[in-house]
């Protein structure tokens, strides 16, 4: 009997086109748009080489080997690590040309010896980082001016001796200190260590909550299989409680094809995404398999919460598990993964409810965190969560005669 | 009038609908809304920078974490692990510092204590890297020369306080106009998902077997009560524009009274238009409640993200950009993404704006010819 | 005679209606027992009473001589039911769903496979065996309805309203089937608002309203509780005042109108009648089309009884 039931309910289930469309198609579509849509994003937000122009006038010399054209020569030298800029040596009308037309971000001039001008559009990233540079190098020459000072001032009893000494001192010493700050300058990383994460990558929980969806979506499932089940919900609950055989046993075979139902559907989505997207869910794989059993659980509760508390048509349920479930998705950070932080971060306590954000933080914590605490504590938390509605619902369900039906 | 009457019903029972995607939309532009900043000067970008200092705030540390102050967000985090992490995940901060204890003794005795870091890995970090690693190099350059430490500090902040001499040309309030254009981007969202669902569904209630036919018998002119249903559907979709408009009024206020607005209403009308007639293909073609809302969704949400509704264009990898060249909402996306940097209006900048709009409208006679044709097709099928 | 089914004092109140007062009554063995009524006048209410799907607030329903309750596998085995909306999954073939809900009843395959054939046969769905519900057209479902009901052979059959809104064919066959599941031996309640139905179908009719039992017993019991005997139609093209009036004083006569060339009477109890009427026409040379009397029907006695017509 529960067989029987179990078989013919996953069949209606199979059957039921538009279910199945919600819960396994729409899903993988989402997917994929979400993959067109954000893969190049977080490329896109590194730093780009940044085209530039340097104005060719009398006061560039471009042979000299003066600070500005040691560092431009060293952040333009093109197929180099440290390429940070695309430089083109042009007349200042071309110049502005070229930036009316957006094709640089910014030209530097050379007024006078120690005089310069950059102009650009507009305030942005690649501006600040252009500006940035420019001003690094009036800075390192404002260093020089500072320790020739500091040196000639130490050595002025020196150079009142003798001058033709102390001059020659000054030059080679000059010489030595040019050469040693060059060199500090061009020292990578002095005295930071990076500890940045590998796994950083934001758009992942976009995908989370996608899983999220799907386990949530699939409670719809559990739901019109329940509907089928109750005598005050369907014409078909009638007839099936009329029967010889206990409600249980009935439910409890209905749950589990609904279930099973569901996890067919995670299951392609999971190969979906994981083949053909490559979406990165960490490497613990029994514990990933564990989440998506418990979130599908989540689902699965939800929808018999809703089948068997609500006296309403279908519609309307389905109506509320797409509602709930969206706002869930909001929620956890499906529409901007913002939205997610600023709860989690400021009212924690609205995310801790939201099945939706703990099955995607249960995969959030796979992927990023090192430890296991926040993965467990997401997954019994869904546990929680799953046995309080099934709790709630057993009681409902546990009627066999109504006052109305 | 009787139509019309029964069309306001039919659209009642959608209010749902169209109240839900019009929240959205509001809620999503005011989301993206910042501080409104006027000023043609210069403003170099701001990193969100958390400071976690083990030395005690004094001498050269001081000055580091002040210097830091200067050029970026400094953002108050609680101090725990796991706050961190999160922080730097969902780009709360884009760069952490964690400077160790005694660093500044440890300094000035040359002894090279480390500094901690960690990193979002975008430009903002980059940039972020850049100032610390700036500080740190003048630092170690000064120290050589300066022994004592007030005499360090002094030199190193007054190096760093020189600043570049910098021109901006552009008199054009890009940030405004990018949240103008934010907002009729993301519109195209909610005017495909919204309005069209909505056309679909009055159309779906009209059209039912049973209803149909007896409009057919009934006395009224058949061509007369299409044109009726018509009018009314667009009459509609017509209000709905102007309620979009009016939002955008209202959310960015009297700024943009200018001639980028006239040119933003004008593409989101012709879209509007283009929205109906795609209602239209769909209402004909598929007679089905929830085929239609599964059919709508993926619609609406496949061309906002392929089109740079959602993400913005200059986001979107090359191979997506060339198949949504294939759907109206890119012409109208790309049409807002030109305003937004047009300084001058004339025949030359405008004309990549009219071939947007043409295409859009050739885009609405495909469209319109398809639905004739099908639906002419169905009503032979019928007979 | 054995009850299959025994009510008695069944009342179910819901909050100021009570849709069912003070109802009893026994179902005997081999039956068709009908249960007449109009819209609302608690039919539905009572199957679902005596099914346990709903709380009653007084009275005692035994089935089978046991008190039924909703864990009475052992009763609800033996009975059952086809309710008034068709209740089967859009999903499954006219087959699936017959084997689905006969599963619910039948545990061996092989035994079950041959009942779900007798069913399919019994309804007369061969050739749609393998249709979607969506395929068929209303009388159909409504036959495939009845076979999801009964394809486990139970003893007792509840029909509530099998035939609303179907087409005549179909109806026959529906009524034919019925009548041979009583044949091959069960009890059935039938439940109907159509009185023809109840008079070609039903051993004993109960007549319902307002939740109360207003009449029962056998049809022709039923008829003779109805004063009136006879009702007589006359097709006649002109008919002078003073015809009616002479009409009016034969004996037995109740009522007399005429309007659009049709002249009814209506008769008491009482004989000769039509042949008095016929000579009367003929003596007076008054030329008629047609003629033709009835009996009156199960809904004059109704209208009899409460006032009003049983279809409204």
């Amino acid at each position: 009997m529960f067989f029987h039931n179990f078989k013919y309910s996953f069949k209606s289930l199979f059957r039921n086109k538009m279910l199945i469309f919600w819960t396994f198609a729409f899903p993988i579509i989402l997917g994929t748009l979400f993959n067109m849509a954000f893969q190049d994003i977080e490329k896109n937000e590194k730093l780009d080489i940044i085209d530039i122009a340097i104005v060719e006038n009398d006061f560039l010399d471009r042979d000299s080997t003066s600070l500005f054209n040691q560092v431009f020569l060293n952040l333009g030298e093109e197929g180099s690590d440290t390429q940070l800029f695309n430089i083109q040596y042009v007349e200042e009308e071309k110049a502005e040309e070229l930036l009316s037309k957006n094709q640089i971000t910014g030209y530097f001039v050379l007024e006078g010896v120690n005089d310069s001008r950059v102009v650009v559009n507009r305030s942005g990233i690649n501006e600040t980082v252009f500006q940035s540079v420019v001003g690094e190098i009036l800075q390192t020459q404002e260093v020089f001016k500072n320790i020739s000072e500091k040196w000639v001032n130490d050595h002025v009893q020196d150079l009142t001796k003798d001058t033709k000494a102390g001059t020659e001192n000054f030059d080679s010493w000059y010489q030595d200190l040019y050469t040693n700050i060059v060199q500090k300058l061009n020292e990578e990383n002095i005295q930071i260590q990076d500890m940045s994460s590998k796994n950083l990558s934001y758009t992942m929980i976009e995908y989370y909550t996608l899983i999220a969806m799907t386990c949530l979506y699939g409670g719809i499932l559990g739901m019109t299989a329940m509907n089928q089940c109750l005598a005050n919900m369907s014409h078909n609950g009638k007839r099936v409680s009329v029967a010889p055989i206990s409600k249980a046993k009935l439910v409890l075979s209905s749950a589990c094809s609904s279930y099973l139902t569901q996890l067919i559907g995670l299951l392609l989505l999971f190969l979906y995404t994981i083949f053909v997207i490559h979406v990165d869910y960490g490497n613990n794989l029994p514990l990933i398999i564990l989440l998506s059993l418990v979130g599908s659980l989540a689902g699965l509760s939800l929808g018999i919460f809703v089948a068997s508390i609500f006296k309403s048509n279908e519609n309307t349920k389905v109506g509320v598990m797409i509602a709930f479930t969206m706002f869930g998705c909001v929620l956890a950070g499906m529409m901007g993964i913002t939205m997610k932080y600023v709860i989690d971060k400021n009212i924690p306590l609205v995310n801790y409810l939201n099945p939706v954000n703990m099955i995607t933080d249960g995969f959030y914590a796979l992927y990023y965190y090192d430890t296991l605490d926040r993965y467990f504590f997401n997954v019994i938390s869904l546990v929680l969560f799953s046995l309080l509605l099934i709790g709630i619902s057993t009681l409902c369900l546990r009627r066999q005669k109504y006052e109305y039906i | 009038m009787s139509i019309f009457k029964a069309f306001l019903k039919v659209l009642k029972s959608c209010k749902g609908t169209i109240i839900l995607y019009s929240v959205i939309l509001i809620f999503f532009a005011a989301f993206n809304m910042k501080a409104g900043d006027n000023t043609s000067n210069f403003v170099a970008e701001r990193p969100d920078v958390f400071i976690q200092n083990y030395d005690k705030m004094e001498g050269i540390t001081e000055s580091l974490v002040h210097y830091l102050e200067g050029n970026a967000n400094i953002v108050p985090l609680k101090d725990s692990e796991n706050a961190i992490k999160d922080a730097i995940f969902y780009r709360d901060v884009n760069y952490i510092i964690t400077i160790p204890e005694n660093f500044r003794q440890d300094f000035l005795e040359h002894k090279n204590p480390t500094i901690e870091v960690q990193g979002t890995g975008d430009y903002l970090a980059s940039l972020s890297e850049m100032y610390l690693e700036k500080y740190l190099k003048f630092a170690n350059i000064y120290r050589d020369t300066f022994s004592s430490e007030e005499e360090l500090i002094k030199n190193i902040e007054k190096t760093l306080d020189k600043k570049t001499n910098i021109q901006v040309t552009s008199k054009l309030d890009t940030d405004h106009l990018a949240e103008v254009a934010n907002y009729y981007n993301f519109a195209n969202y909610s005017i495909l998902a919204g309005c069209v669902f909505v056309i679909c569904m009055v159309l779906f209630s009209f059209g039912r077997e049973e209803i149909r036919k007896r409009t057919i018998i009934s006395s009224m002119n058949y061509k007369r009560y299409n044109r009726k249903l018509l009018l009314s559907n667009a009459l509609f979709a017509c209000l709905l524009w102007a309620f979009y408009v009016l939002v955008s009024f209202v959310l960015f206020g009297s700024s943009i009274f200018t001639t980028h607005i006239l040119f933003y209403m004008l593409n989101s009308f012709i879209f509007t238009l283009c929205a109906l007639s795609i209602a239209f293909l769909i209402g004909n073609l598929v007679h089905n409640r929830e085929a239609i809302n599964g059919i709508v969704n993926v619609v609406a949400l496949g061309s906002s993200f392929l089109c740079g509704a959602f993400v913005p264009v200059e986001y979107l990898p090359d191979f997506v950009l060339n198949i949504a060249h294939l759907l109206p909402s890119y012409w109208y996306i790309n049409t807002n993404e030109s305003l937004k940097t047009m300084e001058v209006f004339n025949f030359e900048s405008l004309r990549p704006i009219l071939i947007n709009m043409g295409v859009l409208l050739l885009f609405i006679l495909l469209f319109i010819m398809l639905t004739n044709f099908i639906s002419s097709k169905v009503r032979k099928l019928h007979s | 005679m054995k009850y299959v089914v025994e009510v008695k004092n069944l009342t179910k109140e819901y909050k100021n209606l009570k849709a069912v007062y003070d109802l009893s009554f026994g179902v005997k063995e081999g039956e068709i027992l009908g249960l007449l009524g109009p819209n609302g006048s608690g039919k539905s209410t009572t199957i679902n009473c005596l099914l346990s799907l709903l709380n009653f607030s007084k009275g005692k329903i035994q089935i089978f001589g046991k008190e039924m309750n909703p864990n009475a596998y052992d009763l609800k085995e033996k009975i059952g039911v086809v309710f008034q909306e068709v209740a089967v999954f859009e999903e499954l073939t006219v087959i699936e769903n017959i084997d689905y809900f006969c599963g619910l009843y039948i545990e061996d395959k092989k035994l079950r496979k041959q009942y779900v054939e007798d069913a399919i046969s019994l309804v007369g769905l061969e050739e749609f065996k393998k249709f979607y519900p969506k395929q068929l057209s209303g009388g159909l479902l409504r036959r495939l309805n009845i076979a999801c009901g009964v394809a486990h052979k139970p003893k007792l059959i509840i029909l509530d309203e099998p035939t609303v809104a179907v087409d005549p064919q179909s109806r026959n066959n529906i009524l034919d089937g019925i009548k041979t599941l009583r044949d091959q031996g069960a009890t059935i309640i039938y439940t109907t608002h159509y009185m023809e139905e109840v008079e070609i179908l039903c051993d004993r009719v109960i007549i319902l309203d307002k939740g109360k039992i207003i009449a029962s017993g056998t049809t022709d019991e039923l008829k003779s509780l109805a004063k009136l005997e006879e009702k007589v139609t006359v097709e006649v093209l002109d008919l002078d005042e003073k015809y009616m009036k002479e009409i009016s004083a034969f004996k037995n006569v109740e009522d007399i109108s005429y309007c659009d060339g049709l002249l009814c009477i209506t008769y008491k109890k009482g004989k000769n009648n039509l042949v008095e009427l016929m000579d009367y026409l003929k003596a007076n040379k008054i030329k008629y089309h047609k003629i033709f009397s009835e009996r009156p029907t199960l809904n004059d006695v109704f209208l009899e009884l409460t006032g009003k017509e049983l279809r409204d």
